[in-house]
């Protein structure tokens, strides 16, 4: 009975092996479970919907599209699994995923076999300084965002400037690339530090803050801590004004803080969802509102998107699902590829062109406006 | 100065909430000898059952805003304390007689069991409590202002100490307790019910950890199914820094602890504060093995 088992066992795996060919794989490596699972999995369902949209019509050069999902549970170490599991599955490319520090520990393994990694929210800058052939990026990088930030604070005549990070390889280099750039316009931050994610007691920070009497204070973390903060602060009796990062992009912020503590709160980001122009994006917005009855909250589930197209696309315009000829065509021959967020194309480091950041505000109703 | 005594009072608050956890370490640990590490859970669970019983019973709005949350504190500590006796039957009962390894594994295994579970029925996104429910007083001490609110967790921490301390030293079922922390078989030869005993152990634990949770909730207003690790942890550490199976250790270790962390964050680095506070630790370690209290054995629980 055992060997009848077996046998059938290995007929099933060959089977499955000829079904296989049959079909590009694609990897999704999302945090599923963990801090960040409301992400991974808005990520999934943005995917998700875009496979079934595209096998509806036909599919990649006549093959049907697999999205094979592996959880990094917003991990290092969960997602060096994730990555050595997908690599063993077939995948041609992999999109994902969305912390830095889970992208890092992941890309060396995709680069050693061959596959293309395209992140959707890993913005930290070195992640693409290292060389790697099949490393690319839907989202833009941390330098960028940091660019826009250090502007929008000098445009409004702060002179006293405090930056907060919190030690993620997120949000310590979008602070570094911040403090950086203030520098290069002559002005030194008078307090620069970093809290510890994940905990509800910001008030030593902010007392400690402060203490340093800044005009401004810029925070490069996630919208947990900002919203705690900003709620905080409030009670304290501090008047001072919060800028945040694209970390703090989430209408979650709110529902911490509270209306009357995030009102006039400003933020770099890409566009909202919502607010995404293109009439790609709109069709979109309306296929995802259908199935899930709300639109995505997170532009980074819809930068999944975008790199799973891009991926799609590579395949078709390189003939085949040969990710060498894939990664050749996304930096030479793809040009303005029209994505969910925007024109796509790449550089030679597989960074995404162009300027995507915004400055958005939260006004007194609780509503993220698109400032100018 | 103003901001010494500023930080004194983040401090406090959260030293509070440590101490408060640390006691459900230190109570299971004084009878059982288990370190549970699924009470960070438990106090998780705390935060999630006062916000459902919130928001479909609204208490506050029959009982006015006090009422409305003493009546919701006790609903959730019966029923933190509940789960925690279901714990102790489920995971930790069948294991009494196997090596102490055993049981451990078990809490670990549970503490995974209860954050997926939280994950599951809740979804993974942040839960935010109602905002209007507790009062935003700010009072001026010494022309610092303090939020009230700030001031009321650690009352009601000290109360609830104070309230457990007295029932343990000075009650007959307090006295039954420790004896089984001292000698389990002598216990029962001199006809204690230890199984009873380990029940309310389980029972008063949780319940302390529940009104813990419940109180993060309430405050901070933003809680997550992750959120009983952090804390679980610090507690923990409270525990042992005080002397764990040491009740009035537990309270020490939790407010040194939060001092601890205020004062490393204010004087010395922000990014350093855990590992500060855990250096700490290990030189207390270091000088008095047993935790600062530790030693007095005779009121052990």
């Amino acid at each position: 009975m055992k060997k009848a088992l077996l046998s059938l066992a290995v007929l099933l795996a060959f089977a499955g092996g000829a079904f296989a060919a049959d079909t590009v794989k694609i990897g999704l490596m999302a945090p599923l479970t963990g801090k960040w699972a409301n992400e991974g999995q808005e990520m999934k369902q943005v995917v998700d919907l875009l496979a079934e949209r595209l096998n509806k019509a036909g599919g990649v050069l006549g093959k049907k599209v697999e999205v094979i999902t592996e959880d990094d549970a917003g991990d290092p170490r969960q997602g060096a699994l994730a990555a050595q599991r997908l690599s063993t599955q077939g995948v041609v490319g992999v999109v994902g995923t969305y912390g830095s520090s889970t992208s890092e520990a992941t890309q060396n393994i995709y680069e050693e076999n061959g596959i293309i990694q395209i992140v959707n929210a890993s913005t930290a800058v070195r992640l693409s300084e290292k060389g790697l052939k099949f490393f690319f990026r839907s989202c833009p990088r941390d330098d960028e965002q940091g660019i826009v930030a250090a502007k929008t604070l000098l445009g409004k005549k702060y002179k006293k400037i405090a930056l907060l990070h919190d030690n993620t390889s997120y949000a310590k280099g979008l602070g570094e690339e911040v403090k950086h750039e203030l520098e290069k316009a002559g002005v030194k931050p008078v307090f620069f530090d970093a809290l510890t994610p994940g905990e509800q007691d910001y008030s030593t920070i902010l007392t400690k803050i402060k203490k340093a009497n800044p005009d401004v204070v810029f925070f490069s973390g996630y919208y947990p801590e900002a919203g705690l903060m900003l709620r905080q602060k409030k009670e304290m009796g501090w008047n001072v004004p919060f800028v945040g990062g694209d970390a703090t992009n989430n209408p979650d912020l709110i529902k911490s803080a509270g209306k009357d503590a995030a009102d006039g709160y400003l933020l770099t980001s890409p566009p909202m969802p919502g607010d995404l122009p293109s009439a790609e994006a709109k069709a979109f917005m309306k296929a995802f509102k259908a199935k899930h009855g709300r639109i995505p909250g997170s532009i980074w589930s819809v930068l999944a998107g975008d790199g799973f197209m891009v991926l799609c696309e590579a395949v078709k315009g390189a003939g085949a699902a040969d990710s060498k000829k894939m990664a050749d065509y996304m930096k030479t021959k793809m040009k303005n590829f029209p994505g969910l967020t925007g024109k796509l194309s790449f550089d030679a480091k597989g960074d995404r062109k162009g300027d995507v950041y915004r400055v958005y505000k939260v006004d007194a109703k609780g509503d993220f406006v698109l400032v100018k | 100065m103003e901001f010494f005594f500023q930080q004194l009072t983040n401090g406090l608050a959260v030293g509070g909430i440590y101490a408060l956890i640390a006691l459900g370490y230190t109570m299971v640990y004084g009878v059982l000898k288990l370190i549970n590490f699924a009470h960070g859970d438990l106090f998780t669970m705390g935060a999630y059952l006062g916000l459902t019983v919130l928001a479909s019973l609204g208490l506050h709005q029959h009982l006015g805003a006090f009422g409305g949350v003493v009546v919701l504190a006790l609903m959730i500590m019966g029923l933190v304390g509940v789960v925690g006796i279901l714990l102790d039957r489920a995971a930790y009962k069948p294991l009494r007689e196997s090596p102490r390894l055993s049981a451990v594994v078990s809490a670990l295994g549970a503490s995974i069991f209860f954050q997926n579970a939280l994950m599951l029925v809740y979804g993974a996104r942040y839960q935010y409590y109602p905002k209007d429910i507790l009062p935003k007083t700010v009072i001026n001490i010494l022309g610092m202002p303090v939020p009230l609110m700030r001031i009321l967790i650690l009352a009601v921490s000290i109360l609830m100490m104070a309230g457990l301390q007295f029932f343990i030293q000075k009650t007959k079922t307090g006295t039954a307790i420790r004896a089984a922390a001292i000698d389990q078989a002598a216990a029962r030869l001199m006809g204690i019910n230890v199984d009873r005993v380990i029940m309310l152990v389980f029972f008063i634990g949780p319940a302390l950890g529940g009104a813990a949770g419940l109180m993060v909730g309430l405050y901070y207003g933003q809680i997550n199914f992750t959120m009983g690790w952090v804390y679980g942890l610090k507690a923990f550490t409270a525990a042992i820094m005080g002397g764990i199976g040491n009740i009035p250790g537990a309270m020490l270790g939790g407010i040194l602890l939060g001092l601890i962390e205020a004062f490393g964050a204010a004087y010395i680095s922000l990014a350093w504060k855990d590992a500060i506070a855990f250096l700490v630790l290990i030189v207390i370690l270091i000088v008095r093995p047993t935790g600062l209290l530790g030693e007095r054995v005779a009121s052990k629980v």
